[in-house]
């Protein structure tokens, strides 16, 4: 197990290195630079020479990325090209608010979807599935953005129960306060995952439901619910473990929309930013976050594979 | 002014505001001895101000660096407004000195004499003087510091010098006479030389993020992606400020921005022009519009690949077939949020004259010119930055109006960034029409990279060695009625070429809480919203 954890993880090396590159040729293929961004009519030409000049940015694109190649394997990420602060900080500092709305919404939506799933896919078109099913379509299809200014019309201008705006009360610190400004955006992000999970679940309890092993634990007379959450929710549990895999690279980007709505102080939000400015130090940062921790949510989907069910091997 | 010129820059012209919308940026047409802004705040008479209180301001995006010397952008721009003093402040004509106490040319405007008010201290206690003047300019003028202000000190190919006298007095020397030093200086604002004295690059310092000002409010918390708390600074050489803080709350969505706005979350916030009657439904607010100094224009590419733009009467035709007043309608909504443009200076020039040849409402004229110039089945393509509603508003209109006069426009919405690059690249030659816009400072000398041949800025690639002149004359003549005349001749000859079509003098709207008072005494600013945010105050 541990010589496969190690060889998965040697193995997404290149991989990483791949992405960078894609990733930094993309960003320089874009028609626009960094420079542009700070670039106002009453500069003069030389001043925009020769900032371009101290930034690097006058060398060919394969010197550019060697350097930052360079540097980011000495575990130096660079310097914003906008704010000219260093890249790793700025991406530290704001991980922890996407990681936890997202962590908390993508754990609410399981916990969620599990049942009401099972609960689908029981019940097949029968009322509570068509119910269920109803709301699962309008949660995929409804626009986020629209969701989240909805909640906020309602919850905070006209009933003033929450905070709209920010993770946090204007100098205020402590749980509670993020709790409460974390309860809108987490709600609207929470039923947008919930709404993929639950037909997810659903589709999977009706094909487990057909196998021989439910008919004979009905032959048996165990009843509906036993069978429901003792047996078949165990198989159901695969495919989510594959979803919360690949849910891991959503902790760093996930919640671009949600978090500009919201004002969340998140990495989306940083990114978006970094997009818009070429600011390439940024955006390769970022990027690798996501892909190691897509990677590594994998892997992790696969050994737990082999735990909720020793009959998979994990090979190769 | 200091960097509103660059900041309005920025946001505007290059990235494509064009013309309006995002934030909100304009201009008046109104006289520049005028402040618009006042009409309708609160009378400040039969109010006493009182101590105490905080505001919270709507900013759309983190700043970029609290440091002045590298702030060029509109959110560290307008926070840099209340963490550091300036020098002195011209708005509108008026200039108002703050940490300067007089600014005086020599007799032969080879000198200028800055004299320090006495007793200036920074946020951390220590003394501000003219050593640290000297500093910023040097680092300002030191190749390896990044500042883009550089250029603008660096005059006939030579740097000026910055020279201290004694603690209070700093002499300014030019290597040669320049009327438009002056609004160079203003855009200065001194940073603190005992902080960054040893820092080989001060852009890439952490020391910013700590800021040490010797404005009204000093610096006491940043929570990045969300808010910039400021408080007061007790000994601020103008007097306490009224506010116990300002809070800059991140709000990068403005439909939600406009909701917090009306929940109480945030106290002042621009608005576009569509969400005015919305706000003012609310009867909580102050709805102000003022002018920014920033003219909207579509730009006549003269170096397009069919050549025709090159040519003087086709651009008169095309102005001819266009009407101001339907273009503001179109893009502004109303005149109140836009003055009608004919001169390219915007309207807080010293020099602004508008009453110069406009070629406005006469399909018939333009026809006419047309036949003139040989030119018949004209197909134009108009650049525009797709998601940009007033550039895309202007667009359309421009399209269904040369149709009337048999020119075809096929509108080529680009993204932002790819527009931006193309609108500063001076080989792009693919496309005849864009609208943009831009806020220039209020000395016309700002304007020659614009219009003269060859210029940094000349984005229309129009040439007249006629107005090249002009511009080289008006920066190094010290009499100012000369200079008036000067640039008055060359407004009506640059008018006369038809460059660009001047659409409006737009202006900025902002929303103010009605709970705050003092908002004439803090005089609304271009790009920073208020120029002295220490006479605000809680009523």
């Amino acid at each position: 197990m541990r010589q496969l954890i190690v060889r998965r993880l040697l193995q997404s090396v290149p991989m990483l290195f791949f992405i960078s590159l894609v990733c930094f040729a993309l960003v320089k293929a874009a028609p626009g630079d960094p420079v542009l961004s700070f670039v106002t009519p009453n500069m003069h030409a030389d001043d925009i020479e020769r900032i371009r000049h101290n930034l690097g940015l006058d060398q060919p694109g394969y010197v550019q990325y060697g350097i930052w190649l360079k540097d980011s394997l000495t575990g130096n990420l660079g310097y914003s090209l906008v704010n000219h602060r260093p890249v790793m900080p700025q991406i530290v500092e704001r991980l922890p608010a996407t990681a936890g709305l997202m962590g908390a919404s993508i754990a609410l939506a399981v916990l969620l979807s599990i049942p009401l799933g099972l609960l689908a896919g029981s019940n097949r078109n029968r009322w509570v599935d068509k119910l269920v099913n109803l709301l699962a379509y309008i949660g995929i299809s409804v626009p986020l953005f629209w969701l989240s200014i909805l909640f906020i019309y309602f919850c905070s201008i006209k009933l003033h129960w929450l905070p709209s705006l920010g993770m946090h009360t204007i100098g205020k610190k402590g749980a509670l306060d993020v709790i409460k400004h974390a309860i809108l955006p987490c709600s609207v992000l929470t039923i947008s995952f919930l709404s993929v999970y639950v037909r997810y679940i659903r589709s999977s309890a009706i094909s487990q439901l057909k196998e021989d092993y439910v008919q004979i634990q009905y032959a048996f007379g165990s009843a509906k619910r036993t069978i429901l959450f003792r047996h078949v929710m165990k198989h159901v549990l695969l495919p989510v473990i594959t979803l919360l895999g690949m849910s891991l690279g959503d902790l760093v980007t996930g919640a671009i929309v949600t978090e500009a709505v919201f004002s969340w102080p998140g990495i989306g939000s940083l990114g978006v930013t970094a997009v818009r400015g070429f600011d390439y130090p940024i955006i390769l940062g970022i990027t690798l976050f996501a892909s190691i921790l897509l990677i590594v949510g994998n892997l992790l989907a696969d050994i737990l594979y082999g735990i909720a069910d020793p009959r998979i091997k994990i090979t190769r | 002014m200091r960097k509103p010129l660059f900041a309005a820059a920025i946001l505007l012209t290059l990235l494509l505001s064009a013309c309006s919308s995002g934030n909100g940026n304009n201009n008046s047409g109104a006289a520049p001895s005028e402040n618009p802004s006042t009409n309708n705040t609160q009378p400040a008479a039969d109010e006493q101000p009182k101590d105490g209180g905080n505001l919270i301001i709507a900013v759309g995006a983190d700043p970029v660096l609290l440091n002045p010397n590298y702030a060029g952008d509109r959110v560290s721009l307008t926070i840099d407004q209340a963490l550091y003093a300036p020098l002195f402040q011209v708005n509108n004509g008026k200039k108002t000195f703050y940490l300067a106490e007089s600014l005086e040319p020599s007799a032969d405007n080879l000198t200028y004499t800055l004299k320090l008010k006495s007793g200036l201290t920074w946020h951390d206690g220590e003394k501000l003087t003219a050593d640290d003047v000297v500093f910023t300019i040097d680092k300002i003028l030191d190749e390896k510091q990044n500042s883009f202000l550089r250029a603008n000190f660096i005059i006939g190919g030579k740097p000026i010098k910055a020279v201290k006298v004694d603690d209070t007095t700093v002499e300014f020397k030019l290597p040669q006479v320049s009327p438009a030093f002056e609004a160079t200086l203003v855009q200065v604002t001194p940073i603190p030389k005992h902080i960054f004295e040893n820092e080989a690059d001060i852009e890439k310092s952490p020391k910013n993020s700590t800021p040490v000002g010797s404005g009204a409010f000093k610096f006491k918390e940043y929570k990045t992606g969300e808010y910039v708390t400021l408080e007061r600074f007790d000994n601020y050489f103008a007097g306490k400020p009224h506010l116990d803080s300002i809070t800059y709350r991140i709000a990068k969505d403005t439909n939600a921005a406009n909701l917090a706005l009306q929940n109480g979350e945030i106290n002042i916030k621009y608005l576009d022009p569509q969400d005015v009657a919305t706000i003012q439904a609310t009867n909580n607010f102050e709805i102000t519009p003022y002018s920014e100094g920033r003219l909207s224009y579509l730009l006549f590419n003269e170096n397009s690949d069919t050549g025709v733009m090159g040519k003087k009467e086709v651009r008169q035709a095309l102005s001819y077939a266009l009407s101001r007043d339907e273009l503001i309608a179109t893009a502004y909504m109303s005149g109140d949020y836009a003055d009608p443009a004919k001169s390219i200076l915007a309207s807080d020039n010293i020099y602004f004259d508008n009453d110069v040849a406009s070629f406005d409402n006469d399909a018939e004229k333009a026809k006419e010119l047309l036949k003139t110039a040989g030119v018949s089945g004209l197909k134009l393509r108009f650049m525009t930055s797709s998601g940009n509603k007033a550039q895309e508003a202007i667009a359309l209109y421009v399209q269904q109006k040369l149709k009337a006069i048999g020119v075809d426009v096929e509108i080529k919405p680009l993204d932002a960034s790819a527009y931006g690059a193309k609108f500063v690249d001076p080989k792009a030659a693919d496309f005849e029409l864009a609208a943009a816009g831009y806020i220039m400072g209020y000395d016309p000398d700002a304007y020659s990279i614009l219009y003269t041949t060859g210029g940094d800025a000349n984005y229309t690639h129009y040439s007249n060695k006629a107005v090249d002149e002009l511009f080289k004359q008006g920066a190094g003549e010290g009499d100012a009625a000369k200079r008036g005349e000067i640039y008055k001749k060359l407004q009506e000859l640059v008018a006369e070429d038809a460059p660009v079509y001047p659409i409006a003098y737009t202006k900025t709207i902002v929303a103010v809480d009605k709970k705050y008072g003092g908002l004439q005494e803090a005089v609304l600013k271009p790009v920073v919203i208020f120029e002295d945010p220490s006479k605000l105050y809680l009523k």
